[in-house]
């Protein structure tokens, strides 16, 4: 985190006053603020930023910040992402010395070896596409199956038999691969 | 036009993910993906299928670096990416399904019922169609005895209600009338009772007439309106102590046109002692005032209010006034 622009403090007051200028009141204000904080964390994921949630809640606390100063903010959505964007540029400036020192010292950068739990996650997705219904339980795993060719034969065939659009079968696969990992997650932290 | 056209190339949305795209682009990505859902969804898959091509060791050596350098950058997505790894394999373990299968999806109504009367025999048809015929028109006339019975139901139960609704319009009325009996009853108690007090000290009074008393034995005294409770000098009527009767004269706003009054005396803890009703106005010398008689024996020494009520013509009474004094008493 970036912790020169630290000393700011939210406090109750400055995020109900965010809350209202991103809805009127606040209900419909929390509802955009989550909306807004969803799409910040996609943004710095996307960017390849290690921590998104965090650098999210940053980008949150200086649009508060603004506000509080009594800034005058017509698109909140927009506002923010320009926020983002500018905090975005310091990330990278500091990943940049980051790497400028690693390389100085003769270190590569972290390389990503796997997970350690990779069995307890096989155990727990087994587990969990046993939750779903039969016909979702073989969609999904022929959707996955195979390589290349074979992959692309088995989706064609699943959509023959399904009879419907491309983008139909590719949604529902999208929505029960997640409902899986939701659900393998869980297991996994249960475990 | 064309920009637009091109984001939807989900060949453009993967170089976006891999961080291939100038600044310009990748912006022009990100505002659209925040403001169309749909669009957000196909970014979430390209990204789904890059993960797979990745676990896949499908991406090219470049884009395998990018990859790594991006999307194994937050805890989350390295969870994605162990997740699809799992998924890969478990897929890759279930049997393959060679043949096409009935159909996952129900057939529409039509096809069921058209492949199930072409398996039936000429006979066996008849019979079904005369079957369906009749169950048509059983239901038909079925859906209108329901109405006719559900409308004569709503009907009854609405007469109900309205009967109810009187007849508790009609317990209401009853209890009024009885409670105002009550009052009425307890009024005419109270009015008796004072009355024969009344009458007892007009008596004792006229015994004592025949002789001459040298003592005053009734005490009078003017109320005025616009003393408050909190004023400092209160009106005083001083009892003597063989005074029988008080004469309170109630001073009233000549233009009050109330045809009539009714008092209430209480002392100043709020317990009623004295209250009459029907009292009229008498004008004299350009003041007006209503005169009340009570014993003398009801005021004790102490504070007093007097609550002064007009009677409207409808017969609501309204408050004219209040008036406060003092009593004591004079040894004689």
């Amino acid at each position: 985190m970036l912790n020169s622009r630290q000393k700011w403090t939210l406090t109750q007051d400055a995020f109900d006053r965010l809350l209202i200028v991103f809805g009127g009141d606040r209900e419909s204000g929390s509802e955009k603020y989550l909306e807004i904080r969803s799409n910040l964390t996609r943004f710095f994921e996307w960017r390849g930023c290690p921590f998104p949630e965090d650098h999210a809640d940053e980008t949150m606390n200086r649009v508060a910040k603004k506000v509080a100063e009594g800034e005058e903010i017509q698109n909140p959505s927009g506002y923010a992402m320009g926020v983002a964007r500018l905090l975005l540029l310091e990330i990278l400036k500091g990943r940049q010395r980051e790497q400028s020192a690693l390389t100085e010292m003769g270190h590569s950068s972290e390389i990503y070896e796997g997970d350690d739990d990779g069995e307890d996650r096989l155990t727990c997705l087994r587990n969990c596409l046993q939750t779903l219904s039969p016909d979702n339980r073989e969609l999904i795993l022929q959707y996955y199956q195979g390589e290349k060719s074979e992959k692309i034969q088995n989706r064609k065939k699943l959509l023959e038999r399904l009879g419907v659009p491309v983008n139909t079968l590719r949604m529902r696969a999208l929505r029960l691969r997640e409902r899986l990992q939701g659900c393998v997650e869980e297991c996994i932290g249960r475990a | 036009m064309q920009m637009a056209a091109d984001l939807n190339n989900e060949k453009l949305i993967a170089q976006y993910l891999l961080g291939e795209l100038p600044e310009e682009q990748q912006v022009e990505i990100e505002d659209r993906a925040f403001q169309d859902k749909d669009y957000l969804a196909t970014i979430t898959a390209v990204e789904n299928d890059l993960i797979d091509e990745y676990v896949r060791n499908e991406l090219s050596e470049k884009e395998r670096g990018r990859f790594e350098s991006r999307f194994l950058a937050s805890a989350e997505r390295r969870k994605r990416v162990a997740f699809a790894k799992a998924l890969t394999g478990v897929a890759a373990e279930a049997p393959v399904v060679e043949k096409a299968r009935p159909a996952v999806v129900a057939w529409s109504w039509r096809e069921s019922l058209e492949a199930f009367f072409r398996g039936l025999t000429p006979v066996g048809r008849f019979a079904m169609t005369a079957a369906m015929l009749l169950l048509l028109i059983g239901g038909a006339w079925l859906l209108t005895e329901m109405f006719r019975l559900r409308n004569q139901l709503n009907r009854m139960q609405a007469e109900n209600q309205s009967r109810q609704n009187e007849r508790q319009a009609l317990e209401q009325q009853v209890e009024a009338e009885r409670r105002r009996n009550e009052e009425l009853a307890a009024r005419l108690n109270q009015e008796k009772q004072q009355r024969e007090q009344t009458d007892e000290s007009l008596r004792q009074l006229s015994e004592s007439a025949e002789t001459p008393a040298p003592k005053p034995i009734v005490a009078s005294l003017i109320l005025l309106p616009g003393i408050s409770r909190g004023a400092g000098e209160k009106p005083r009527l001083v009892l003597p102590e063989n005074a029988r009767l008080a004469r309170l004269q109630i001073g009233i706003d000549p233009e009050e046109t109330y045809k009539a009054f009714a008092v209430e005396l209480r002392t100043i803890g709020g317990r009623q002692i004295w209250n009459r009703e029907n009292l009229i106005a008498r004008e004299r010398r350009g003041a007006r005032a209503v005169a009340l008689t009570l014993p003398a024996t009801v005021l004790k020494p102490g504070e007093y209010e007097l609550r002064l009520k007009g009677v409207a013509e409808g017969g609501n009474s309204e408050d004219v006034g209040f008036y406060y004094f003092n009593v004591t008493r004079r040894q004689d």
